[in-house]
């Protein structure tokens, strides 16, 4: 076993004498996670809609009227449903929020200066406070371009008067000290709406307003990346790792070439020795990517694993399997350069595929197919699960296992071939 | 010490170990010399365990055959290409290297500061290897196949490209080696560092041993006979004569003599009496 560590240490020791090495190991990931996480996670296009849920459960014409402004606002993307499947969708985070038209929506707008104003619902994750506030927004401009509507149009504005006049001494008119100002007030509106018919009126009264919103709190379940640097953060640790795989491969090319392989095997190792302290030195420098990387995300970047057990597992299979890359790459050549070559000539198209460069569910579905040879796409996925995809055991056993018995196969050709061309 | 016997080995169509045998005594420097290409490198690998042969045996004294870790922890070797870590010093490769001998804590730091002084590296201890002359890496490859202080060591041409200085000082630490009783196995294809060094030469060509013996004998069986040089009323003469000394009182007492001189052989000649003239490239 000392033999194993020696030969390890001398390997990250190496390693870590060389900067571009260190660089491309070490420092090259972090910037490709902090990087793509800025640029993915600045402000949304200026076109973007929100995706909302609506139910109308009045179904009055105010109703409807209102939700034909929200849709003609273009601002909301709007599926019209259930509130029992609206509920699910904002939980499940399909939606962004959900808005209720409650039954008595329509008789309330009906109403000028008393009684209950027409209220609606946002059901919304309570997390998502700068979504809710800019629906909220959005909804007050609707209902304010509604009452506007009403007073720019004569007729309607005279029966909303009347309508108001004949309920004043009902019980669902106003309370008894405001009874006669209203009264007094209304009666001089009807008067101003017949002599001055094109006149506009403002709106206003001291218990009304145009919209009443209420928020029902809904705990979404976390089924998406908290923030950009979620999706960024395992895409950086796997090109640390294939900077720890082609590092070390062509590390071992090195030792043959430089004659040093020679003295290594002259001395009392075996080859299994010699190969597990290769092993071991590439994956101590993985999981010390993925442990920096993950340190750094968690305290500066809010990347919250949604379960330390299996971040340690899918940190595992991913070592294990490009620790067989890193054995495989060694047999690509035998020189530095040609294995480099080939090294990266493999590991760049199946980086590419595999949702290192365009995260994963950014991919059209023929390339998610093909991705699926990429172990690349796997690590990602093993990452991502544990981080945001809320996997559980039973989920992340298949990228685990894919990860594993391609590390241990690669891992096998790539030993054989170093037999053979030591 | 080391026992090689019947050894065939080749490579594709081409022999590069032919039926070799060849015994290395306990304590001596044995002297491999051949022309490129003559399977000296093939040898020592055969030797050291490195290359399993084709046919033949090999074995260590008082251990066996090379190819196990136990008897390898008896065997140094010093490769013909520097065979170091360039970015690492020249402390953290003996370093290392001891630690896979199993060496450890005080008795590597011990094994270490002795080599970096048995081979005048002491003072650059600290600087990467890729800062090092020439002759300073050769002095650390050498330093490198004795760290676990080896009984045999296996020294592959180990004075390519140095300056004579260097040279030198690599001479004095394999008689040094000698001197405490190690046994090294010496390539080369400079004769004059087989003569000065080498108890026993052993001249191969072909995969084959031509001659093996110390160099007093070879030169007595391949060398020819001495050349008397006779300066003499003016004139020189050379004869090739088995016993210079009778001839030339023969010489003398026929004519005066102004000024005399032996030739005897040198290994080279015996060397190229032995592989002939033609370019080995």
């Amino acid at each position: 076993m000392r033999a194993i560590l020696a030969l390890a240490a001398k390997d990250l020791r190496i390693l870590l004498s060389i900067k571009a090495g260190v660089f491309f190991t070490f420092i090259w990931p972090f910037l490709v996670a902090i990087m793509f996480g800025v640029i993915f996670s600045g402000p949304s296009e200026p076109g973007s809609k929100i995706r909302i849920a609506l139910v109308d459960e009045d179904g009055s014409a105010p109703s409807k009227e209102f939700i034909e402004r929200l849709d003609k606002a273009g601002r909301f993307d709007i599926l019209r449903t259930s509130l029992e499947n609206a509920t699910a969708l904002v939980r499940r985070g399909d939606r962004t929020a959900a808005i209720v038209f409650p039954r008595g929506f329509g008789e309330a707008a009906g109403r000028m200066f008393y009684g209950a104003p027409p209220k609606v619902e946002i059901l919304i994750d309570p997390s998502r406070k700068a979504e809710s506030a800019m629906l909220e927004g959005l909804l007050f401009q609707q209902a304010a371009e509604g009452t506007q509507k009403i007073f720019a149009d004569r007729s309607a504005s005279r029966d909303m008067v009347r309508r108001a006049l004949n309920e004043l001494n009902s019980p669902a008119g106003p309370p008894a000290p405001q009874r006669e100002s209203i009264g007094r007030f209304l009666g001089d509106l009807d008067k101003l709406l017949q002599s001055e018919p094109q006149q506009q009126a403002g709106a206003g009264g001291p218990n009304w307003q145009p919209l009443v919103i209420e928020h029902k709190e809904i705990a979404r379940v976390r089924t998406g990346p908290h923030n950009a640097f979620d999706v960024t953060f395992p895409q950086g640790i796997v090109w640390g790792i294939i900077g720890c795989a082609m590092t070390f491969g062509i590390g071992i090319v090195s030792e043959r070439t430089h004659g040093t392989l020679t003295r290594l095997q002259c001395a009392p190792l075996t080859r299994s020795q010699l190969l597990a302290g290769k092993a071991l030195a590439c994956f101590a420098s993985i999981a010390v990517v993925e442990i920096g990387l993950f340190v750094v995300g968690r305290i500066f970047f809010n990347v919250r694993p949604t379960s330390v057990g299996l971040l340690a597992l899918a940190c595992f299979a991913v070592s294990v399997a490009f620790v067989g890359i890193m054995m495989l790459v060694s047999s690509l050549g035998k020189t530095e350069q040609a294995a480099a070559g080939a090294g990266w000539a493999a590991m760049l198209p199946l980086s590419m595929i595999g949702g290192g460069m365009v995260p994963l569910f950014a991919m059209p579905p023929w390339m998610q197919t093909v991705s699926q040879i990429s172990p690349v796409k796997w690590s990602i996925l093993a990452l991502e699960g544990a981080i945001w995809r809320g996997f559980d055991l039973r989920e992340m056993f298949l990228p685990c296992a894919i990860l594993t018995v391609f590390g241990i196969a690669c891992f096998l050709v790539g030993t054989r071939t170093f037999r053979s061309q030591s | 010490m080391l026992t090689l016997r019947n050894v065939r080995k080749r490579f594709g169509n081409a022999v590069a170990v032919d039926d070799l045998t060849l015994e290395v005594r306990r304590g001596e420097i044995f002297g491999l010399l051949g022309p490129n290409g003559a399977g000296k490198t093939t040898t020592v690998h055969i030797a050291i365990g490195l290359l399993p042969p084709d046919e033949g045996t090999v074995a260590i004294e008082g251990f066996g055959p090379p190819g196990t870790p136990e008897v390898r922890r008896h065997l140094g070797i010093a490769p013909q290409s520097i065979s170091l870590y360039d970015t690492l010093t020249g402390e953290q490769n003996l370093r290392f290297l001891g630690s896979i001998y199993d060496l450890s804590g005080p008795r590597l730091a011990e094994r270490t500061d002795w080599a970096l002084d048995f081979v005048g590296l002491a003072d650059r201890r600290r600087d990467a290897v890729r800062t090092y002359s020439g002759g300073m890496k050769r002095r650390l490859n050498l330093a490198a196949a004795i760290i676990h202080d080896p009984d045999l060591i296996l020294l592959d041409e180990p004075t390519v490209g140095v300056d004579p200085q260097s040279r030198n000082s690599i001479f004095d630490n394999i008689l040094a080696l000698k001197g405490r009783g190690r046994t090294i196995v010496y390539t080369t294809h400079y004769m004059e560092e087989a003569e000065r060094l080498c108890d026993r030469v052993a001249i191969m060509d072909r995969g084959k041993i031509l001659a093996l013996d110390n160099v007093p004998a070879l030169l007595a069986a391949h060398g020819g006979s001495p050349t008397l040089v006779v300066e003499t009323e003016g004139t020189h003469l050379r004869i090739d004569t088995g016993n210079p000394l009778e001839e030339l009182n023969r010489l003398a007492a026929s004519r005066p003599i102004g000024d005399f001189r032996v030739e005897r052989a040198t290994l080279e000649q015996v060397f190229l009496n032995l592989t002939g003239k033609q370019l080995r490239d």
